[in-house]
């Protein structure tokens, strides 16, 4: 029944995958096609899985919610949510360089982990929300897992379809131009900022919903399911590696980095206690080391950019 | 004579794009050369090449019969060649002394005869030593950006468009003070939108055009030139 | 409350994490204003800078303060070789390229720490140390050296920008940097001189933050957002709006608890930060914006 194990474990996975490229495509929109630097990536997925999770799990006192709406309102709502937190932040911060964006966001992310782990009315605290429902949850384990990934990787079709579509259009047209020459840009009259809070706030929304998917794939979300600094890093390897400003490079990126990521915790977990934490940290390192690696020697990524559109971001300019 | 500057089919732009398609000039040690040609020409891109601050695709620029292509800023400047650009041409937030000192940065010992030198040429800066460069006049600072690029006491001078902006009075000042410069032994190189004017005064001229040569010769020759007087001395 | 409540419950322990922002904040001020990037790593390399003083504290039996000058210089060469070994190679490329890079730092550096120190929380000395009376302001030895090291350390970076040939060629490259490269000042020197200098004072900032709470390895990483609230406030490439900017921000974090759970504490330095950014980006002292 070895196999068994393993194709559970395979469709595990690829939940997984399917939810951060979700993450992994939003990061596309800002920073591959807009050059927009969001290093809070894991505040987003978290406001996304907290407001599905209020919306969409049953009563409960003590906190606000929850309501007990169909699934698909609570996705909704998570997007909405994730983009009414974006909004303020791309309009204060767009008008600059991708630095000062980097820094709210960092800010914001931090924010909302401090939201969240003190808030018991809002988020339950350090208990965290249980109980939310998984759409087709009610079949046996493998039948629902399976069901699942059915579910996230239409959404994430749909979504790849969307950002594809958009992309091509005059829109996408115009962020390339914005990104690869702000001044030309602003010269033919473009409205720079306004174009990059849309794509900010798109982005943000498609990482609200990642969270959702998340939340409502584990059934719960408390304060310590994510680790916002290893996740917002790992979306950033992911479409790093897979190559920016490539829709399909920024799936495989999540492909590739989300196998190698999950393949060396198990390597990892084999060691002995004392050794095993410091792996963990050895892994993250290696993580980080691989960022560095790429952006030196591959920064277009396995997948670069279409030939024709520009350079992608991080190419020498000149 | 042994031209002191020389550009030899030089190919080059910022991006992708070539603005620069083939452009030749020399100047020869103590000679006023001057650059004219309408807006967009290339002309303040041919004097950044010779600093390397754009992509050069093809020719060379040689110093004294060496080439300096692709070297470094501050090697350049070491080979006796300073520049002053079109804008952004002082440190605002240092004082006008201070951007003096930086014009010296690479030599070292006495340098009070260099200090006098310059306020000698430019008395307005002397009063106004400790000011901030950025709080002084246009022609002020013009003059900020020359003596800062004179203090290394080089031995040719770019000047793009030292004039721009500025009243005839100060144009005039301008003008003289790169006689006197011109005077010392510094050959000058410079780019000017007063074309009559620059070219009553400048030993010889090149007229650009689109990135490539139109015309050259001395200064003269060119302003009783048809073609030249058709393109822009306003016929 | 009285105004001695104040300043012994908000005033002087805001001074005190106040200056350990401030000499973060100048270093972030002089990167962003010279290399003219974000320097995301600021905060990592401190907790670096701290753990390397844990080292030498516990490996010699020496103070802390002893361990300063070391620690300042080790963690300078520290700065200096990652600049070598990563952001170096990305010059010629977008400057925001290099900030992605510095986030990758920061992760590196703090398991780096992560896994020398382990997790938990450590201190220099044990012990509770009483606080001195003085007229009825109630001040920690150990706070005022926080206080009086940053004031020495801010005067003599000071002085070295003012009066020095290399400090001169700082600023100038922070002014206007093709400019610098005209006059003939080598780009790379200044590159290592400025992370001498940054790594030094994050070293610092680091080993006080240590000294006056304690060691861990997220100490430096939940720095990071006041010190940059700091340098925006004070204005970004100017010291003395940095330290103006830091005190600014510790005063306001203590007082916030005032009116806000002691949690939203870190809220304080992102409101400043948003705000600045609004309604005045250039800072209080007029510096740049990028
Ligand atoms: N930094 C730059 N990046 C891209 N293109 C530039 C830049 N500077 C100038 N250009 C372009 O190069 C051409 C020549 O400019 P320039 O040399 O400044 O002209 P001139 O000094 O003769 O007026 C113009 O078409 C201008 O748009
Ligand atoms: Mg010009």
């Amino acid at each position: 029944m070895e196999w068994i194990g393993f194709a559970n474990y395979a469709v595990f996975m690829a939940i997984f995958i399917c939810i951060y490229a979700l993450l992994s495509l939003g990061l596309n929109i800002q920073w591959g096609f807009t050059g927009l630097f969001n290093a809070g990536i894991a505040g987003f997925f978290a406001v996304g899985a907290y407001t599905s999770a209020v919306l969409t799990s049953p009563a409960a006192d003590g906190r606000l919610g929850g309501f007990d709406l169909p699934f698909w309102v609570g996705w909704i709502g998570a997007m909405v949510a994730a983009a009414l937190i974006a909004w303020p932040i791309g309009k204060i911060c767009l008008r600059f360089r991708s630095d000062y964006l980097a820094i709210a966001t960092i800010g914001v992310a931090e924010i909302i982990r401090l939201v969240i782990k003190s808030e018991d009315w809002l988020t339950n605290s350090a208990r965290g929300i249980t109980d939310i429902p998984r759409p087709l949850g009610d079949l046996s384990y493998t039948m629902s897992q399976l069901a699942y990934l059915g579910i996230v990787m239409a959404i994430l079709l749909v979504a790849y379809l969307m950002v594809e579509r958009q992309i091509a259009s005059p829109w996408g047209r115009m962020m390339r131009a914005i990104r690869d020459n702000e001044d030309a840009a602003r010269a033919m009259g473009k409205d720079v900022p306004y174009r990059r809070l849309e794509a900010f706030i798109f982005g943000s929304a498609l990482m609200g919903l990642g969270g959702a998917l998340f939340a409502h794939f584990n059934r719960s979300i408390t304060p310590e399911a994510i680790d916002p600094m290893v996740a917002t890093f790992l979306v950033w390897i992911m479409l790093i590696l897979g190559g920016s400003g490539n829709n399909r490079g920024a799936i495989l990126g999540v492909a590739v980095v989300w196998i190698i990521w999950s393949l060396s915790e198990i390597v990892t977990d084999q060691f002995p206690h004392e050794y095993a934490v410091k792996a963990k940290y050895l892994r993250i390192f290696l993580i980080g080391l691989m960022l560095q690696l790429v952006l030196r020697f591959r920064p277009e990524g396995l997948l670069p950019e279409a030939s024709g559109e520009r350079k992608p971001v991080g190419k020498p300019s000149d | 004579m042994k031209p002191l500057l020389q550009m030899t089919d030089l190919h080059g732009g910022y991006g992708d794009a070539n603005i620069l398609h083939g452009v030749n000039l020399h100047v020869a040690p103590a000679e006023i050369v001057v650059i004219v040609g309408p807006n967009g020409a290339g002309k303040s891109t041919a004097m950044k090449a010779i600093f390397g601050l754009l992509k050069i695709r093809g020719g060379s620029v040689t110093v004294g019969g060496v080439d300096i292509t692709g070297w470094e800023p501050n090697r350049i400047v070491e080979a006796g060649v300073c520049y002053v650009p079109q804008v952004d041409n002082v440190f605002r937030e240092m004082t006008v002394h201070e951007n003096l000192e930086m014009g010296a940065f690479l030599r070292s010992g006495d340098l009070s005869a260099a200090y006098d030198r310059v306020y000698g040429l430019f008395p307005d800066l002397k009063e106004r030593r400790k000011a901030l460069a950025g709080n002084l006049s246009g022609g002020q600072r013009q003059m900020v950006a020359m003596g800062r690029a004179l203090m290394l006491e080089p031995k040719i001078l770019l000047l793009d468009e030292p004039t721009a902006g500025l009243s005839p009075k100060y144009m005039e000042q301008i003008f003289q003070i790169s006689r006197d410069v011109r005077d010392t032994g510094v050959a000058i190189l410079l780019v000017e939108q007063h074309a009559k004017q620059a070219l009553a005064f400048a030993d010889r001229g090149y007229v650009l055009a689109s990135g490539c040569n139109r015309h050259e010769g001395t200064g003269a020759d060119l302003l009783a030139d048809r073609d030249v007087a058709d393109m822009f001395l306003g016929g | 409350m009285g105004a001695l409540e104040i300043i012994n419950f908000y005033l002087v322990p805001g001074l005190v994490v106040g200056s350990i922002y401030a000499l973060g904040a100048v270093g972030i001020t002089l990167v962003f204003a010279i290399l003219r990037y974000a320097h995301l790593a600021h905060g990592d390399l401190a907790t670096l800078g701290a753990f390397l003083g844990l080292g030498l504290v516990t490996a010699l039996g020496i103070s802390p303060y002893l361990a300063l000058t070391a620690v300042m210089a080790l963690t300078a060469v520290v700065a200096v070789g990652i600049d070598r070994v990563f952001y170096d190679y990305l010059r010629e490329r977008p400057k925001i390229v290099t900030v992605m890079a510095s986030l990758g730092i920061a992760l590196m550096v703090r398991a780096i720490v992560q896994m020398v120190w382990g997790v938990d929380s450590q201190t220099y000395t044990r012990g509770i140390v009483r606080p001195e009376n003085w007229f009825g302001i109630r001040v920690r030895d150990r706070e005022l050296i926080t206080i009086v090291a940053m004031i020495v350390l801010v005067v003599a970076l000071q002085l070295f920008l003012q009066r020095s040939k290399w400090g001169k060629a700082m600023r100038a490259m922070s002014d206007n940097p093709d400019l610098a490269l005209l006059s003939g000042v080598d780009n790379g020197k200044v590159v290592t001189i400025t992370w001498v200098i940054v790594g030094g004072l994050c070293a610092a900032a680091g080993l006080f933050l240590g000294l006056n709470f304690e060691l861990k390895a997220m100490m430096g990483w939940s720095m990071l957002l006041p010190m940059f609230a700091a340098a925006i406030l004070g204005g970004v490439g100017r010291v003395e709006g940095a330290v103006l900017g830091g005190l600014i921000v510790g005063v306001a974090e203590e007082m916030s608890t005032l009116f806000l759970p002691t949690e939203y504490k870190a809220a304080t330095a992102f409101a400043i930060l948003l705000l600045m950014l609004l309604v005045r980006p250039t800072g209080l002292l007029r510096g740049k914006v990028l």
